[in-house]
C-alpha cells in the first residue's frame, strides 16, 4: 500500500516539471519584455539591473532552470508590473479566496448530488428517478453564470436574504458556492446514479443477498463501496472545473479572488504573475489527480498490483 | 442462443462482464438499429428536433428579421420582449431575436469548429497511440498526463494570449487545444480493445497493411464511440466559449457570441434581465440538447444493450 | 417429512416485449441427505426455479404467480422479505456459476466470510474469523490464516468456487443449492469441486440441489434427477432410473441415445447437439413445447395438445406423448447406466 502511494507522488514529478516547461514556453511566445513595455519610464541603469535581477536576458533554459527552482523554493518572483508586489503577496491575499470558494462549492456538489443520484438509482424508473434525472440534467447544462445571475436576482434582490456580492461573513458565502456548485453536484448525481444502476446488477450483490444479509447492509457497503470508485475518478478533473468556473462566479459576485488578477495580469503582459498564477493552478489540479488516484486504490484493491 | 435464454440468463444474472464490443458489427444493421432505437428514446429524439430547430432559427432569423442587428438605438434601448421584438432589446436597443440568431452562429461555428479540430487531433493521436502501442504508447500517454494537469480554463486564455487576436478561429483554436485530451484517451482505448480481436488478428495474419487495418477495421468501429464524443465535448466548448467570453477575453464587439451577449447584458442585469437571460438560456438549451442527443446515442449504440 | 416441497410454481418475467413464462410448473420434493440434480439447456427456467425458491428474482419484472415453495412449514412465497432474508444463508445457501463475478473485488475473503456468519449469529468479530478459517480449511483452500485478508483477484477460478462454498457453509445450512457450480472452471477443476460438495454434504448432512446443463455431473452426484425444456418438467426420475430407461425422447437425445442422430451408445453425458432451438417464452405455442425439434412428432395430438406430465412408472414422470416404452418399432437395447 505504502509502495502504491509513494509511486503515485514520484512520478507526479515530472508532470509538474513537464507543466512549468509548458507554461514557461507559452509564456515566453506571448513575448516581449516587460520592463521595457512598462508605461513607468525606468532609468536605464535600473533597468539593466532589473533585467540582470530577473535573467530576462539569459537563455531560455536558465531562465528555466531559476523558476523551477523558485516553484520549488516557493518563490514565484516578482510581479512585473506592479512595482514593490511579489507574485507570493497576491497569491496569498486572493488564493486562500479562490481556495475556499471552491471547497465549499465542492462539498455543495458531494453532499448533495451524491445522495441525490443514490436514491434515483434506487427508485430506478420511477418518477422520483425521472425528476432527479430530469433536474440534474438541466443544471448540468446550465452555464454558471446564469444560475449566479438568477441566484441573485431572486434570493438577494427580490428576497433579501443575503448580500449581492462580496464575501466577507457567510451568509455572502451561500450563493458563490451554490452557483459554482450546481454543475459538479449535477454531473455527481449522474454518475452515482449511474454506476449505482450498474453495480446493483452485479452477480456479487446477488451473492451478498443470497447470504441473507439485510439489505441495508448490501446496498451501503458493496453496492456503494464500488459504485463510489468512478465518482472519485471523476473528483479530479471535477476540481480542475471548479477552479476555472470560478473565475467567472467571482466576477459576478465581486469576489476578490485570483479571478480578476488573472485576466488584469494578461492584459497588463505581467507575465510572472500569469504564470505564477497557472503554475499554481496546475499544482493544484495534479495534486488534486494525485489525491484521487491514491483514494482509487484503497477503494479498489486491483489496482494496486496491477500499476505498472 | 435463444431470445428467451438471453433474456432470462441477464434478467438473472445482470451484464456484470465487458461488452461484447469486438464483435464484428454488420455495418448496415448497426446504424438502421441504432436509428430505431435512438427515436424510440423519446427525451433523446425531442433534444435532436430542438437542436435542429435551434440551428434553424439561427440560420434563417438574421434574414427574415426586419431589424438591424447592429442598429444603435437608444430610445428602445432595455425593452422586455412584445411582438415587435419577441426577445426584446438589449442596453443598446438592439433586437436581441435577431443577434441571438446572430450570435448563435458565432458560438456554434466556434462549437463545432473547436469540435471537429478536438477530433481531429484526438483520434489522430490515440490512434496513433494505441495502434502502435508498447512504449510510444506509454510515452504519449505520459505527456497526455501530464497535460491534464493544465487547468482548461487558463490554458485557453495563455493560447488566446499567445496568439495575440481574440476572434472566431482564434477561439476555435485555443479551445480546440484546451480540450482534445478526453477524445485521445477514449480513442486509444477503442483501439486497444479492438486491436486485440480476433479479426483483426486475423487481417494482420493474411498481411494488410497498418493503414488498411487502421482504416478497414478499426476507424469505423470507432466511429460510434466518435459520434458520442462530438456530442460529449460541443457543451464543453460552448460552455468554455460562454466563459471567456463572459470573463471578457472572448470576441470583441460588435460581432457577438451568445457568451458576450451574455457579458454585455450583465451589466444592466438588476433593472433588465433579459439581456443576460437569454444568451444564457440559448446556451443552456444547446448544451441540455447535445447532452441528452448524446445520452441518447450512446443507448442506441451501445453494443451491450443489443439482443440479437 | 420432507425438507423442501415446491407445488406447482410458476415464474413470469413481465416485460415491454410481453410476459416471459420462463417457469411454467414445476413440482417436487426433497429429502434430507438427498441431492436432486436439475438439467436442461440454457433458458430452460432451472437457473430461475433456484432464485424463485430463495425470493432473489428481480422483483419488478419478475412475479411469482402461482404455486408454493414450502420450508420447515412455512410458504417462502409468501414471506415478507425481512423474513426471507434470515432465511436466505442461514437455512437454504446458495452458490453461483461464476465465481470470477460472485464475490466482491472490493472486500477482502474475511469480510465476506465473517459478515454471513455475524449476520445470523451474534459473535465477536474474532471468534467469526476463526470459524472463518476453518471453513477455508474445509474446503481445502492452503494456508487459510493467511490469506484470509486477501482479495478475490489474488484466488484461480476453482478457489474462488471454493470460497463460494465455504461462504455457503458458513452457517451450517439445511439446503444447498448449486447453480452451475463447475460450468466456469477447467475440466480438471470441476472434478475436484465436485467431490468436495459431495463430501460436504454428507457431512453436513443438508439436502442439495445442483442445477447443470451437464449429464455427467448429475449422473455422478444426484439420487433424483428433473429435465428441464422450455420451462416445464419434460421428465422427472430417479437417476438409475432415468439412465436406465429415458423416456423422453429430449432426454435421449441428452443422453445420446436416440438412433437416428448418433449411432453409438450413451456417451459420457455429452450434451449432443438437437437442431432447432426452444420456442420463445413469451407466447408459447399451446402444443408440445417440443414438437418442432422432436423426431417422433406425429401428426396427432402433439401439435394441437400440450401432453400432461403423467406418471408412467412408480417415481418415474414424463411429459410426453411419445415415451421410449410407448413407441412401436424402435427398440431400445436394455442399458446400465454409466
Amino acid at each position: 500500500m505504502l509502495k502504491f502511494i509513494v509511486r503515485r507522488v514520484f512520478w507526479t514529478i515530472p508532470v509538474l516539471l513537464v507543466v512549468i516547461f509548458l507554461t514557461f514556453i507559452m509564456m515566453r511566445q506571448i513575448g516581449g519584455n516587460p520592463f521595457r513595455q512598462s508605461e513607468r519610464a525606468v532609468p536605464e541603469a535600473v533597468q539593466r539591473n532589473l533585467e540582470a535581477k530577473f535573467h530576462v536576458n539569459d537563455p531560455w533554459y536558465q531562465q528555466y532552470a531559476y523558476y523551477v527552482k523558485g516553484v520549488f523554493t516557493f518563490d514565484l518572483g516578482p510581479s512585473l508590473v506592479v512595482r514593490g508586489r511579489d507574485v507570493n503577496d497576491i497569491v496569498k491575499t486572493h488564493f486562500p479566496k479562490s481556495i475556499e470558494l471552491g471547497v465549499y462549492a465542492f462539498l455543495f456538489a458531494l453532499v448533495l448530488g451524491v445522495p441525490l443520484g443514490m436514491i434515483a438509482a434506487l427508485r430506478h424508473n420511477t418518477w422520483v428517478d425521472y425528476s432527479a434525472m430530469f433536474v440534474s440534467n438541466v443544471f448540468h447544462a446550465v452555464p454558471s453564470f446564469l444560475v449566479a445571475t438568477l441566484l441573485i436576482y431572486f434570493v438577494a434582490l427580490k428576497a433579501g436574504w443575503v448580500p449581492t456580492s462580496g464575501w466577507t461573513s457567510w451568509e455572502h458565502k451561500i450563493l458563490p458556492s451554490i452557483a459554482l456548485g450546481f454543475g459538479p453536484m449535477a454531473l455527481f448525481a449522474r454518475l452515482v446514479r449511474g454506476t449505482m444502476l450498474e453495480t446493483l446488477q452485479q452477480d456479487y450483490v446477488r451473492t451478498a443477498r443470497a447470504k441473507g444479509l439485510r439489505y441495508r447492509r448490501v446496498v451501503g457497503l458493496h453496492v456503494l463501496r464500488n459504485s463510489l470508485i468512478p465518482v472519485v475518478t471523476a473528483a479530479g478533473p471535477l476540481l480542475g472545473f471548479i477552479i476555472t468556473g470560478s473565475f467567472v462566479i467571482e466576477l459576478i459576485f465581486n469576489i476578490p479572488g485570483i479571478g480578476q488578477n488573472y485576466v488584469d495580469s494578461i492584459s497588463n503582459r505581467d507575465y510572472s504573475v500569469v504564470m505564477g498564477l497557472t503554475v499554481l493552478l496546475s499544482v493544484i489540479v495534479i495534486l488534486a489527480n494525485l489525491v484521487v488516484d491514491i483514494l482509487y486504490g484503497i477503494l479498489d484493491p486491483r489496482t494496486r498490483d496491477a500499476r505498472s | 442462443m435463444s431470445v428467451t435464454g438471453a433474456r432470462e440468463e441477464a434478467l438473472a444474472s445482470g451484464p456484470g462482464a465487458a461488452p461484447a464490443s469486438g464483435a464484428p458489427i454488420r455495418q448496415s444493421n448497426l446504424w438502421k438499429d441504432a436509428w430505431g432505437r435512438y427515436v424510440r428514446n423519446k427525451a433523446a429524439a425531442i433534444a435532436g428536433a430542438v437542436f435542429v430547430v435551434v440551428l434553424l432559427y439561427c440560420l434563417i432569423a438574421p434574414f427574415a428579421s426586419p431589424h438591424d442587428p447592429d442598429a444603435v438605438n437608444f430610445a428602445l434601448a432595455s425593452q422586455t420582449p412584445s411582438l415587435e421584438h419577441p426577445f426584446g432589446t438589449d442596453k443598446f436597443g438592439r433586437d436581441l431575436f435577431t443577434r441571438t440568431a446572430l450570435g448563435g452562429r458565432v458560438s456554434m461555428l466556434i462549437g463545432f469548429g473547436a469540435t471537429l479540430a478536438i477530433l481531429l487531433v484526438g483520434v489522430i493521436y490515440g490512434a496513433i497511440s494505441g495502434f502502435i502501442g508498447g512504449r510510444v504508447d506509454n510515452g504519449l500517454m505520459r505527456f497526455l498526463d501530464a497535460l491534464y494537469g493544465l487547468p482548461y480554463l487558463p490554458f485557453a486564455i495563455i493560447t488566446l494570449a499567445i496568439i495575440g487576436r481574440t476572434n472566431t478561429w482564434t477561439m476555435m483554436i485555443a479551445l480546440s487545444i484546451a480540450s482534445w485530451f478526453t477524445t485521445a484517451r477514449i480513442v486509444r482505448g477503442q483501439v486497444l480493445t479492438l486491436k486485440e480481436n480476433d479479426y483483426v488478428r486475423a487481417a494482420k495474419a493474411v498481411g494488410a497493411r497498418w493503414y488498411r487495418i487502421l482504416g478497414r477495421h478499426l476507424l469505423p468501429n470507432t466511429l460510434g464511440v466518435l459520434i458520442i464524443a462530438i456530442f460529449l465535448e460541443l457543451p464543453g466548448v460552448i460552455l468554455g466559449e460562454a466563459f471567456l467570453s463572459f470573463i471578457g477575453l472572448g470576441i470583441s464587439p460588435p460581432d457577438a457570441s451568445w457568451g458576450a451577449m451574455a457579458q454585455e447584458g450583465r451589466t444592466v442585469f438588476r433593472s433588465h434581465p433579459t439581456a443576460i437571460i437569454v444568451p444564457s438560456v440559448a446556451i443552456a438549451t444547446l448544451v441540455l440538447c447535445a447532452n441528452f442527443v448524446a445520452d441518447g446515442l450512446r443507448d442506441a449504440l451501445d453494443p451491450r444493450t443489443r439482443e440479437t | 417429512m420432507p425438507l423442501l416441497e415446491v407445488n406447482d410454481l410458476h415464474t413470469h418475467f413481465f416485460t415491454r416485449e410481453g410476459v416471459v413464462r420462463a417457469v411454467d410448473g414445476i413440482s417436487f420434493s426433497l429429502e434430507k441427505g438427498k441431492t436432486l440434480g436439475i438439467v436442461g439447456e440454457s433458458g430452460c427456467g432451472k437457473s430461475v426455479t433456484a432464485l424463485s425458491i430463495m425470493g432473489l428474482i428481480p422483483k419488478p419484472p419478475a412475479k411469482i404467480v402461482s404455486g408454493s415453495v414450502i420450508y420447515d412449514g412455512q410458504d417462502l412465497t409468501k414471506l415478507p422479505e425481512r423474513k426471507l432474508e434470515d432465511v436466505r444463508g442461514r437455512e437454504i445457501a446458495m452458490i453461483f456459476q461464476d465465481p470470477m463475478t460472485s464475490l466482491n473485488p472490493t472486500l477482502t475473503l474475511g469480510i465476506q466470510i465473517t459478515e454471513t456468519i455475524r449476520r445470523h449469529y451474534d459473535v465477536p468479530k474474532a471468534q467469526a474469523r476463526k470459524k472463518a478459517i476453518e471453513l477455508l480449511d474445509e474446503v481445502r483452500i492452503p494456508r487459510a490464516s493467511e490469506r484470509l485478508d486477501d482479495y478475490p483477484h489474488r484466488f484461480s477460478g476453482g478457489m474462488r468456487q471454493r470460497v463460494m462454498i465455504a461462504i455457503a457453509l458458513s452457517c451450517d445450512p439445511k439446503l444447498l443449492i448449486a447453480d452451475e457450480p463447475t460450468t466456469a472452471l477447467d475440466v480438471t477443476v470441476q472434478a475436484s469441486v465436485l467431490d468436495l460438495l459431495d463430501d460436504l454434504k454428507a457431512e453436513h448432512d443438508m439436502g442439495m440441489i445442483l442445477i447443470t446443463h451437464d449429464m455427467g455431473v448429475v449422473a455422478e452426484s444426484a439420487d433424483d434427477i428433473i429435465v428441464m425444456y422450455a420451462g416445464q418438467v419434460v421428465e422427472q426420475a430417479s437417476t438409475l432410473d432415468l439412465f436406465d430407461r429415458p423416456e423422453h425422447p429430449y432426454t435421449e437425445a441428452l443422453l445420446g441415445a436416440l438412433p437416428q442422430i448418433e449411432g453409438e451408445g450413451i456417451r459420457e453425458g455429452r450434451l449432443t447437439a438437437i437442431p432447432g432451438r426452444p420456442p420463445d417464452l413469451i407466447d408459447p405455442p399451446k402444443a408440445c413445447r417440443f414438437a418442432p425439434r422432436c423426431p417422433y412428432v406425429g401428426s396427432d395430438s402433439c401439435a394441437e395438445h400440450m401432453p400432461e406430465l403423467r406418471e408412467l412408472r412408480k417415481g418415474h414422470w414424463v411429459r410426453s406423448a411419445h415415451p421410449s416404452t410407448e413407441r412401436a418399432g424402435v427398440r431400445q437395447p436394455d442399458r446400465a447406466p454409466a
